[in-house]
C-alpha cells in the first residue's frame, strides 16, 4: 500500500504516489487524459511516438508520460505552451509519415492520427517525408492488407503480435526512413506463426493494417452502423461490433468494441472476426422445405410447415406416447429460444425429453 | 454442480490474468478459447505459473513452466495422485476443510493409494513433475483451474471433475478473485442453454425435475400438467431412437448426423423415425432425415440474449434481415406451440420472454433487458433487481453450505488400445474451424489455413508403417473407417493419434465411441482404441479424396 504522505503533483493537482504506475496512469486517476497514440493499456510502454511528452520539474528533456514511473514529490505539467508545441510538432511529422488527407486516410477504418491532430491542432502541413517503406509482394492472406504508404512505424501492431497474441509473426524491419513492418523472411501471413487474428487491424492508428474484404467491398467505417452484439463461435462471449451497410442489408466486417470496455478487453480471434462469410452465403435455407410423396424435399409455404409440423408431432404422440418425442436444441442458439424448446417439450407435448447438444 | 451447489465458472475471465498459478486440463485453450488464452498469457508474462496437463504439447506448453503428457483418460490417476501429494506433504488448508467441507475423510483414505510413482506408469507423466505441480498448486493463493472437455467428454468425466473439485476443497482455492475452478464452455450459448432448462434433469434455473413441488410450480405458470416420467439425456436419447422408444425428433440447430459419436449408428436410428423436424440456417446433414425442414435466422438476425463461460448474460442484437422467408427461431417455436393448443402471451420481442424465465427462476430474476441495456453483461446469480453481478462464485461460503468432497477411482476408458486396435485416437477443435464445420469451412481464411481433414500422428509411429508425411491413410475403429490426410506431428505421444471434428467429407465421429458417462451421459469422444491402414494406391485415392471434399460443399 503507498504511504499516504507520498504524494506528487499532476497540474496543480496532488496525486498519491503508487507503486510502479506511470505518469499517463496516475493523470488519468485525476481525470486528465494525456494524448498517446503508440500506448495501449494491453501493451508494455513503448514511448515511441513522443506524443505524450510532457514536462516534469527538474529533468531537463520531456518525459514519456506512458513510460515515466510516478515518484514522491515529483511535478508534472501535462498542458502549458512546450508541451502543446510538441504535440502539434509530432503530429505534423507524423501526419507527414502518412496520407495527410483524413478522407483519403480513412476510406477502410478511422484514423486515431487525423482525430488527435484535429483535437490537438498540429504544427501545419509538412511536406511527405519520403519514406521507402515496403510491403510484402505476394501476401496473398485473404484477410490482413497492409498499405506501407499509412505506416507511421508506432510498431503498435507487431508489439500487439508480441504482447497479446504471444504469435510474433510480424516484425519492425529495417532502418530509418525504411523502416516497415515486415515478417521473418518476408513470408506471405499464411506461411508464418499467424493466426489471423487480425489484431493489428484494429490497434493500428492510421489503417495501415486494414481489413481485406472491407477494402474490396469499398465502404468506409465511418458510413457503417455498428451494431453491439455478443459472438456465436466460443463461450467466452466476446462482444462485437457488426458493422452493417443498412442499404444493402449487408454485414460488411466485425470489430471489436475498445479495450477495456468489454469481457474480451479489445480483442477478437480468427474465427469471432472473420468466419462471417456465412451470415449471407448462398448456401442459406430461405424458405420451408417439406418432405414429397416421391420422397424428395420441396419448398412449401410457412403455413403448410408449421401444420405438417405439429401434425407429424400430434400424430407420433397419440401413437406412442409423449415420451416417444425428444426435442434437441442448440447451444448456439439463444437464451429464450432454449427456454421456448423446453416449455414446448414440457408444456405443449408432456415429456421432460429435451436436451442441449452440448453437455460441457 | 453437486460438489458446490454451481455448475459454472466460478471465477470470471478477466480475473484469469492476476492469477499466480493455472493449471490448464484438458483444454487446448489456443485454440478452443483464443481470448482466454490471451489472458492466460497475459497472466503468464506478469509471472504466473503455468502447468498444461494434456496428450498432445499443444501450444499453451510452449509458454508453460510444466507439461503433464498424460495418456488419454488417466486424468484420474494423475489427479489423486496430486492430492496424495498435497495431503502427504500436509499442504491442505485444513481451516478451510473443517470449517467448509465435508467429506474429506473418505478422500484423504482413497488418494493414500495412488501414489505418484504409480501414477507416472499410468498416466506417464514423470513422478517429479508430479510433487512439483502438485506443491505450486497448494501453495500459491491465487491458483486457478482451468478445463474444458479433455475433462468431460470420457466415460469417467464425472469422476474427472470430482477429482479436480477435491484438489480445490482441500487446498482451499474457492471464494476468491483468481482462484477456482473453471470449465469453459465451448460454444457461445452452452451456459445459457442450461441455465433455461433445456436440459432434462432440470426446470430453468437449476430447479429440479424430479422434484414434485418444481413441477407444481411449472404446471401453474403455464396451466398445464407436468409429466413425472423423467426425460432421456442426449446420450439416452439416441439409445432410444435405436429401439425404437423414441419415434419422433425435433432438432434445433444441432447437426447430430456429424456432431454425435458412433454416427453410423445415429444415422441408422434416425432412419427408424416416423417423423423429423430439422430447424436451422443451413441444409445441414440431419436434414436428409427430415420431413420438415424450417429455415432459420442466424445470430445477426435476432434479438436475444448468450451466457458466456463466466456465467454473464449479454445481449444478441438483430444487424440485419434474414435472407428469403427465413425467421428466428423463437418465433417459429411461439407458432409451433400456439399450433399445437398451447395459448401463449404475444411476445413483441426476446425480452418478454427472458422476463417470463427470470420470473420463474430466482437465479436470474434481477436480470432484464433494461438492466443490461444500462449496465452492460449481467453475471448471475442475480435474484433481485438490486442484486450487484456477481463476479466469483462462493465468496464467503460454499454456496451449497457445504463443499462435497468426492472420493473416485481411476477407471479404465471404456475402449482402451489392444494388438488389433494399438493406437489410441483423440478428438477435438481446431482453432480455425467450428464444430460441423457448417459456418467456418464457408470462411477464406480457415479454408486455407486448414482445408483439409487430417489425423495427427507421431512420426515414428508414421515411418514404422510406411506413411509419408500427407499421405493418405484409413483410420479404423470397431465403428468405423475414415479417409483423410496423415500429418506428422510431435504434438501427440507415439501411441496416440489425434484428428479435429470438423470435416463432413472425413466424419471423424464414425471413429469415436458413444459409450457415455453415468451421469451426464456425455459421450467418450476423447478416447477409443484404433489402427492406421496405409493406402495402398495414393493416386486414384487422392483424387477420390478431393472430390469428396467439394462435394461435402466447402468452396
Amino acid at each position: 500500500m503507498s504511504d499516504p504522505k507520498s504524494l506528487l503533483v499532476i497540474d496543480g493537482n496532488e496525486v498519491d504516489v503508487r507503486p510502479g504506475e506511470t505518469i499517463l496512469h496516475a493523470a488519468r486517476r485525476i481525470g486528465i487524459d494525456i494524448p498517446t497514440l503508440c500506448h495501449d493499456d494491453r501493451l508494455d510502454p513503448a514511448a515511441a511516438c513522443r506524443l505524450c511528452l510532457v514536462e516534469v520539474e527538474g529533468a531537463r528533456l520531456m518525459q514519456p508520460a506512458c513510460a515515466t514511473r510516478t515518484s514522491s514529490n515529483m511535478v508534472v505539467r501535462t498542458a502549458g505552451g512546450r508541451v502543446e508545441r510538441n504535440r502539434r510538432f509530432i503530429l505534423s511529422l507524423h501526419l507527414a509519415d502518412t496520407i495527410q488527407e483524413r478522407a483519403v486516410c480513412e476510406d477502410n477504418g478511422p484514423s486515431r492520427l487525423h482525430e488527435m491532430a484535429e483535437l490537438h491542432g498540429t504544427a501545419g502541413v509538412w511536406p511527405a517525408i519520403e519514406s521507402e517503406r515496403a510491403a510484402r509482394p505476394d501476401d496473398d492472406n485473404p484477410y490482413v492488407a497492409f498499405r506501407p504508404d499509412r505506416c507511421i512505424a508506432c510498431s503498435l501492431c507487431t508489439r500487439y503480435c508480441d504482447q497479446v497474441e504471444a504469435v510474433s509473426a510480424i516484425t519492425m524491419a529495417a532502418r530509418g526512413a525504411r523502416t516497415t513492418v515486415s515478417t521473418a523472411d518476408r513470408l506471405a501471413l499464411t506461411d508464418t506463426t499467424c493466426e489471423l487474428c487480425g489484431g493489428c487491424i484494429d490497434v493500428c492508428p492510421t489503417g495501415a493494417m486494414s481489413e481485406r474484404p472491407a477494402l474490396v467491398y469499398g465502404k468506409p467505417e465511418a458510413e457503417l452502423e455498428k451494431v453491439r452484439s455478443t459472438c456465436n463461435f466460443c463461450g467466452v462471449g466476446c462482444q462485437v461490433d457488426l458493422n452493417v451497410d443498412r442499404a444493402a442489408n449487408h454485414v460488411v466486417k466485425v470489430t471489436s468494441p475498445p479495450p477495456g470496455t468489454t469481457v474480451n478487453d479489445g480483442n477478437l480471434c480468427v474465427k469471432g472476426r472473420f468466419a462471417n462469410d456465412f451470415i449471407h452465403h448462398e448456401d442459406r435455407l430461405t424458405t420451408p422445405l417439406i418432405r414429397a410423396e416421391d420422397g424428395s424435399l420441396q419448398p412449401a409455404s410457412w403455413e403448410e410447415a408449421l401444420a405438417r409440423t405439429v401434425e407429424g408431432l400430434a400424430r407420433v404422440k397419440s401413437e406412442h406416447g409423449a415420451d416417444a418425442l425428444a426435442f434437441i436444441s442448440s447451444s448456439r442458439c439463444t437464451v429464450e429460444e432454449n427456454y421456448l424448446i423446453q416449455k414446448m417439450a414440457r408444456a405443449a407435448y408432456g415429456t421432460h425429453n429435451v436436451h442441449q447438444c452440448a453437455a460441457t | 454442480m453437486t460438489t458446490y451447489g454451481a455448475g459454472a465458472m466460478t471465477n470470471s475471465i478477466p480475473e484469469i490474468r492476476d492469477a499466480d498459478f493455472l493449471l490448464v486440463i484438458g483444454s487446448n485453450t489456443s485454440e478452443a478459447h483464443p481470448i482466454i488464452a490471451m489472458e492466460m498469457k497475459r497472466a503468464v508474462r506478469r509471472g504466473a505459473k503455468l502447468a498444461v496437463a494434456d496428450p498432445r504439447a499443444i501450444w499453451m506448453t510452449e509458454i508453460a513452466d510444466w507439461h503433464l503428457q498424460i495418456q488419454p483418460g488417466s486424468d484420474v490417476w494423475l489427479l489423486n495422485a496430486m492430492a496424495h501429494v498435497i495431503l502427504e506433504e500436509g499442504l491442505e488448508d485444513r481451516e478451510f476443510i473443517e470449517r467448509n467441507t465435508e467429506g474429506f475423510e473418505s478422500v484423504a483414505e482413497t488418494v493414500r493409494r495412488y501414489s505418484p510413482e504409480e501414477a507416472e506408469t499410468v498416466t506417464g507423466v514423470p513422478a517429479a513433475t508430479i510433487r512439483e505441480v502438485a506443491r505450486a498448486y497448494a501453495t500459491t493463493p491465487k491458483a486457478g483451474i482451468y478445463y474444458t472437455l479433455g475433462i468431460t467428454e470420457h466415460t469417467t468425466g464425472t469422476d474427472n471433475v470430482y477429482a479436480l473439485s477435491n484438489l480445490v476443497l482441500m487446498t482451499g482455492h474457492l471464494g476468491q478473485r483468481s482462484a477456482g475452478l473453471n470449465p469453459l464452455r465451448g460454444q457461445n450459448n452452452v451456459q445459457g442453454a442450461n441455465d433455461a432448462g433445456a436440459t432434462p434433469v432440470f426446470y430453468p434455473g437449476y430447479q429440479s425435475a424430479l422434484d414434485p413441488g418444481v413441477r407444481r410450480k411449472f404446471a401453474e405458470a403455464w396451466g398445464v400438467p407436468q409429466s413425472d416420467s423423467p426425460g432421456l439425456n442426449l446420450n439416452q436419447m439416441m439409445k432410444a431412437m435405436d429401439d425404437g422408444s423414441i419415434r419422433g425428433l425435433y432438432l434445433m440447430g444441432e447437426d447430430i448426423v456429424i456432431s454425435e459419436p458412433n454416427v453410423a449408428h445415429v444415422e441408422e436410428a434416425m432412419n427408424h423415425l416416423d417423423f423429423v423436424v430439422v430447424q436451422d440456417i443451413f441444409f445441414n446433414e440431419s436434414c436428409r432425415f427430415a420431413d420438415v425442414v424450417l429455415p432459420a435466422a442466424c445470430f445477426a438476425e435476432k434479438d436475444g440474449v448468450f451466457t458466456n463461460s463466466d456465467r454473464r448474460v449479454q445481449r444478441v442484437r438483430k444487424a440485419v434481415d434474414a435472407p428469403g422467408e427465413a425467421r428466428a427461431d423463437w418465433e417459429i417455436l411461439v407458432e409451433v406451440m400456439r399450433r399445437a393448443g398451447l395459448e401463449q402471451p404475444d411476445y413483441p420481442s426476446p425480452a418478454e420472454v427472458y422476463d417470463e424465465m427470470a420470473a420463474l427462476a430466482p437465479k436470474f430474476s434481477g436480470i432484464s433487458y433494461q438492466r443490461i441495456e444500462a449496465e452492460g453483461g449481467l453475471q448471475w446469480p442475480v435474484p433481485t433487481a438490486d442484486s450487484p453481478s456477481t463476479e466469483y462464485l462462493h465468496k464467503g461460503g460454499v454456496l451449497r453450505g457445504k463443499g462435497l468432497f468426492q472420493a473416485v477411482e481411476y477407471r479404465a476408458p471404456a475402449e482402451c488400445a489392444d494388438p488389433e486396435y494399438p493406437l489410441v485416437l483423440s478428438t477435438g477443435r481446431t482453432l480455425y474451424h467450428y464444430n460441423a464445420g457448417t459456418q467456418t469451412r464457408r470462411s477464406a481464411g480457415p479454408q486455407l489455413k486448414q482445408p483439409e481433414a487430417f489425423v495427427e500422428v507421431h512420426p515414428r509411429t508414421a515411418r514404422r508403417l510406411g506413411l509419408d508425411d500427407g499421405a493418405l491413410v484409413d483410420v479404423v475403429t470397431r465403428r468405423g473407417r475414415v479417409r483423410c490426410r496423415a500429418m506428422y506431428s510431435r504434438q501427440v505421444a507415439k501411441r496416440v493419434l489425434w484428428m479435429p471434428f470438423h470435416f463432413p467429407e472425413a466424419r471423424t465421429n464414425y471413429l469415436t465411441n458413444d459409450a457415455g458417462d453415468a451421469v451426464t451421459g456425455t459421450g467418450e469422444y476423447k478416447v477409443c482404441a484404433a489402427r492406421l491402414e496405409p493406402v495402398a494406391e495414393q493416386g486414384p485415392a487422392e483424387q477420390r479424396f478431393r472430390g469428396a471434399f467439394a462435394a461435402a460443399g466447402a468452396d
